[in-house]
């Protein structure tokens, strides 16, 4: 096979997507009003599948920061934190997160893919084993992979199936890491945290959460479902991103290691990469802020998650096991699935399509993330739009 | 192919077959003899996660521990054998 012969297979999955009237991979916003609509193919479109849990991307104060530091610190830092591009404020947001986690390390990256990989490939190497969540994200799946160790599936959520890998280990197990994640991005499940940190302190293994999608919505305080779970003290390293919650760009990870403060010698997503740029890490900085001072965006955002969830139960679609902002619809097969979103698209509603692989089962999903921002009347036209679809 | 190995893979193709009953349930034409010969993606059409979902299934099983960066020399049943015979005799 020639060099760019591959590529005829990836055209043919494309032909397939190009059946219908759009195209969900080439959705392209024109203008974005706000934090929840924007304009797509000349019409007012409600954007239900952002993860702008806490609709801060145009949050006055957030802006503000932004602009500040573009024009007092300029458009970049040209370099990597190894080099040039460590500036204070990158340092206090480690510092910021860190005590925001109530753990002494903080570490950041330039995309939470960046510290996913980063964080995964510094920690692991080759003869280290980990057990990895079958759901996992692809970005932990690719950290895993880059570091050299040996993977091992466990089923999704599944603690007596991740026991059983761990007993297979045997004295291995002091080099394992477990990795799962607080909220499942797809069906919007959360892993059960308290009783996979009971089995890995059992076993002596060590223990990463990716909060991507947690951080901000669950737990008294925003930090997750291991808030939420009350096992956030025995979590050995916690992950996310700032592109979701944050409404700005980049990742981090937390730990009470100290081993943390020497990841940036050996992680090269860190070091072979620049840093943020100033206006984002202000930003970053700015919403980490209004996500602590502000814990009625994450009321209002599982009031509307809610609304949406029972809206759609009392109308009879399958969905995700549990209420979260992230609500799964299950249509089944990717024929139906897509001429759903086609049809969402025209209504004026976006979501993302979830097809096979990209899903976690053999079915398709319409999957919405609700957002703070959304109003009752925003979400009230989602759920007529889903009527329609049943009606039609 | 030694008689362990012949055995081991009559077990896969016991286990392939239990996976893929849904399947074949509800889409009866997908139904396919399987050999050692069997490729696991062209022939039986699964995806690259449900080669992974399927290896678990045989790890369950058979009460081991396959890691999935082995899984990129396995593309027939006969491959998937060995792999399994490799970490049982290990």
């Amino acid at each position: 096979m020639a060099l760019l012969d591959k590529f005829q297979a990836v055209a043919s999955v494309r032909a397939g997507l190009n059946t219908s009237a759009h195209d969900p991979t080439r959705v392209l916003i024109d203008t974005i009003l706000s934090a929840t609509e924007g304009i797509v193919e000349g019409r007012r479109t409600i954007l239900a599948g952002t993860n702008n849990y806490l609709g801060l991307t145009f949050d006055p104060a957030c802006v503000a920061a932004g602009q500040s530091a573009l024009a007092s610190q300029g458009s970049g830092t040209t370099g990597s934190r190894m080099a040039n591009g460590s500036y204070a404020t990158h340092a206090s947001l480690e510092q910021e997160l860190a005590e925001f986690y109530g753990m002494p390390y903080g570490m950041v990256f330039s995309t939470g893919y960046a510290a996913n990989l980063g964080t995964l490939a510094a920690l692991l190497t080759q003869g280290d084993a980990v057990l990895l969540d079958a759901d996992a994200h692809a970005s932990l799946y690719d950290g895993c992979r880059m570091s050299g160790a040996e993977i091992f599936r466990f089923k999704h959520n599944d603690v007596v199936s991740l026991e059983k890998r761990l007993q297979r280990l045997g004295k291995r197990v002091e080099n394992c890491l477990i990795v799962t994640e607080g909220l499942y991005s797809v069906l919007g499940d959360c892993a059960p945290l308290r009783q996979i940190v009971e089995v890995a302190q059992r076993f002596g293994a060590k223990l990463l959460v990716d909060e991507a999608h947690s951080l901000g919505v669950y737990g008294e305080h925003g930090r997750g479902v291991a808030e939420v779970e009350g096992v956030l003290d025995r979590v050995d390293f916690v992950v996310g991103t700032f592109s979701k919650s944050l409404g700005a760009m980049g990742g981090f990870c937390v730990s009470p290691h100290p081993e943390l403060k020497l990841f940036r010698y050996v992680s090269r997503p860190f070091i072979f990469t620049a840093s943020s740029s100033p206006s984002i890490i202000a930003t970053t900085r700015e919403a980490l802020r209004q996500l602590r001072a502000r814990p009625q965006l994450r009321q209002t955002l599982w009031r509307n998650a809610r609304q949406l969830y029972q809206g759609l139960q009392s109308i009879d679609y399958t969905l995700g096991p549990e209420v979260s902002p992230v609500v799964a619809v299950r249509i089944g097969e990717k024929e139906a699935a897509l001429e759903c979103w086609n049809r969402l698209l025209e209504l004026g509603i976006y979501v993302n399509l979830m097809i096979p692989p990209a899903s976690p089962d053999s079915f398709s999903y319409l999957r919405c993330s609700v957002s703070a921002a959304h109003t009752t009347a925003q979400i009230d036209t989602i759920l007529e739009a889903f009527q329609q679809l049943r009606n039609s | 192919m030694s008689n362990t190995n012949a055995s081991i893979e009559q077990q896969i193709i016991s286990l392939l077959v239990s996976y893929l009953a849904p399947r074949w349930e509800s889409d009866p034409q997908a139904r396919t003899e399987i050999t050692g010969a069997t490729n696991l993606t062209s022939d039986l059409t699964l995806d690259s996660f449900q080669v992974m979902e399927f290896l678990m299934e045989i790890e369950d099983a058979l009460d081991l521990a396959i890691d999935m960066n082995s899984l990129s020399d396995v593309h027939t049943v006969s491959d998937l054998a060995a792999l399994v015979a490799s970490r049982l005799n290990a």
